[in-house]
């Protein structure tokens, strides 16, 4: 494994149970992203694409199959491990922004450096400059727009310098004008060398992306 | 940025929820600060008035309960028991007694049953038993029918020394020879009397309600005393006056027992009070918590966070109760006077105690911990992608 690829999985299942039924979320899926790709994980709803992200996202093990992420196998790896292959490795951005509303704007920004044990440095002031909101940085979140907090989240999922992001829906809540906004912001990221996983149904998005995934029932059919 | 700056930020999302779970848990700490000072401060009156003040080492009583004969002396009833007054004698050719002196004890309470005196007959003894008598003006009685008064009791009666005094219940005339000092104990309220005039007026000629004794040497209290039982008759009691106040107490046990129960359904409301705050903040935060974990908080991270946030509350809520408690301890000991049955001290019941209020608040504190650590394992055990998939 690995050969330069910065996600790569190998005959990766991952099976849930529900009361008695085993659900078969994942089915032996073989995945490998280069570093600095910008990939699009698309399919209907309950097809896998979150369980998926989950193991990419090291939140999971998977039941079967091997998972290495940024030069490390998750499979092996405890549950401190993986949390501190998130802290290291990986930046998340959703369709919610979850920002802690009594903190201020670079404050929620520099949250992930306190758990990663570390001082942003200035990171967190560069990032905020980056996704064009310097000037708000000590401005709750309540007093921004929805695209506003969702630049804030991106930057937040950036203030470890997480060689991968990935993003589940980042633009669902916000309208075309905003959602191109966030969407230029991610070419830009990935431009300078951040590979970017997403998922979304948006079709407009999926052009922007270097190559699609696509999952159905558990199994990618490229 | 700083765990405890996010947990106190958390706090300030629902202020007023913060605000009661912080005061229930300051009701606690006041709780156990009036309590704890209650407790330390009757133990300390009652031994003060009857140890310490008194400078009587050992009281000769006739048989019963000891702890009701204690009773009974120290509310200055008029007990049916009595001892003999020809053991007196006997009791002065113990050479290890520094002073023995008899007296009468009894208490009448006034027609309209609004107050209750109490007299008590005494022999020049009594200059060796209470070393720091005092007198603010006249002295030693000058006749049978001399009167010595308490300052309490000169203060009310707006006596002075040579004037009269009539007594309504055995229609008999005094004349004030003296007033004390005010000493803060027992004898401010009492008027004293020749021992004989004292048991003529009750008609227990002969007859005393105990006999108090002080030794030469305190460390002879031992054998002293059993060499005094082995010489008295069977049915006469030799009470350490430790044992007389510990009797006291342990009427007081009942009011104790009380009030720690009431400290403890305090705390329960406050344990129940706390962790409903604090799981509702983490049931409330789900989403939240998950994304947390997502950007790298471990489960040890949101314990800590949890934890903090708690403890912000606990802290500042035992600091404002074990303050209050403090305060209100002196209000409280007025309060409980009016409720005693068993004995009531002269001095202050209780009163503010920082020893004590350091103790409560650190008690509380503790408790108020504890309480975080289930909303926080249920913070910990959060599955992320599970929370922000179905909720």
């Amino acid at each position: 494994m690995n050969n330069g690829h910065i996600i790569e999985l190998e005959n990766v299942s991952k099976n849930y149970q529900r009361g008695p039924e085993t659900v078969h979320a994942v089915k032996n899926v073989s995945l490998s992203v280069s570093s600095g790709e910008y990939v699009a994980v698309i399919g209907p709803s309950g097809s896998g694409k979150t369980t998926l992200m989950n193991i990419i996202g090291c939140l999971d093990h998977p039941s079967d199959g091997r998972v290495m992420i940024n030069g490390r196998e998750i499979q092996d790896e405890n549950e401190s491990g993986l949390t501190r292959l998130r802290q290291t490795s990986i930046g998340f951005v959703f369709q919610q922004f979850f920002l802690i509303p009594t903190l201020n704007v670079i404050e929620n920004v520099t949250l992930p450096a306190l758990f990663a044990g570390h001082k942003p440095n200035g990171r967190g002031r560069d990032l905020l400059e980056k996704v064009g909101l310097a000037n708000r940085m000590h401005h709750l979140p309540g007093q921004l727009s929805g695209g506003e907090m969702q630049r804030v989240a991106i930057a937040r999922s950036l203030v470890n310098a997480p060689p991968i992001l990935l993003a589940d829906e980042p633009t669902g809540n916000l309208d075309s004008k905003n959602a191109g906004m966030i969407m230029d912001l991610f070419g830009k990221l990935n431009a300078d060398g951040v590979t970017v996983v997403m998922v979304t149904h948006n079709t407009d998005i999926v052009k922007r992306c270097n190559r699609t995934v696509h999952i159905e029932d558990g199994v990618i059919r490229q | 940025m700083s765990f405890t700056k996010v947990a106190i930020s958390n706090l300030r999302r629902n202020p007023v929820r913060s605000l009661l779970t912080g005061l229930s848990l300051a009701v606690s700490a006041a709780t156990l600060s009036v309590v704890l000072s209650l407790d330390k401060g009757y133990t300390d009156a009652v031994t003060n008035d009857l140890v310490n003040k008194t400078g009587v080492h050992m009281y000769i009583t006739k048989e019963g309960c000891p702890i009701e004969a204690a009773s009974v002396i120290a509310q200055g009833g008029l007990s049916p028991l009595y001892v003999d007054e020809s053991i007196v004698a006997r009791l002065k050719k113990i050479p290890e007694l520094d002073a023995v002196m008899p007296f009468k004890l009894f208490a009448v309470t006034t027609d309209d049953g609004t107050r209750t005196d109490i007299f008590m007959g005494i022999t020049d003894a009594v200059g060796k038993i209470k070393p720091d008598w005092r007198y603010t003006a006249g002295g030693w009685f000058a006749a049978p029918d001399s009167v010595i008064l308490g300052a309490e009791m000169a203060r009310i009666e707006n006596l002075d020394i040579g004037d009269r005094m009539y007594v309504e219940h055995f229609d008999a005339e005094f004349v004030i020879s003296g007033i004390l000092a005010r000493n803060y104990g027992q004898d401010d309220g009492t008027f004293f009397m020749p021992l004989a005039t004292a048991q003529a007026l009750v008609g227990r000629e002969g007859k005393l309600s105990a006999v108090a004794l002080k030794l030469s040497d305190i460390s002879a209290m031992d054998t002293v005393r059993n060499r005094i039982r082995a010489s008295m008759p069977a049915d006469y009691f030799v009470i350490g006056s430790r044992e007389l106040s510990d009797g006291i107490l342990q009427f007081f046990s009942s009011t104790r027992a009380i009030m720690f129960v009431m400290v403890g359904v305090a705390f329960l409301i406050s344990v129940f009070g706390i962790v409903n705050t604090m799981l509702m903040a983490v049931l409330e935060r789900r989403r939240e918590i998950a994304y947390l974990k997502c950007v790298g908080a471990g489960k040890y991270d949101l314990i800590r966070l949890i934890s903090l946030e708690t403890a912000a509350i606990a802290v500042a809520g035992s600091a404002v109760g074990a303050l209050i408690g403090m305060i209100l301890s002196p209000v409280s000991g007025h309060l409980l006077r009016q409720f005693l049955v068993a004995y009531i001290p002269s001095g202050a019941i209780a009163r503010p105690d920082p020893v004590i209020a350091l103790a409560a608040f650190a008690v509380c504190t503790l408790i108020g911990m504890a309480c975080s650590l289930y909303p926080a394992l249920r913070a910990a055990k959060i599955v992320p992608m599970e929370v922000l998939r179905n909720e």
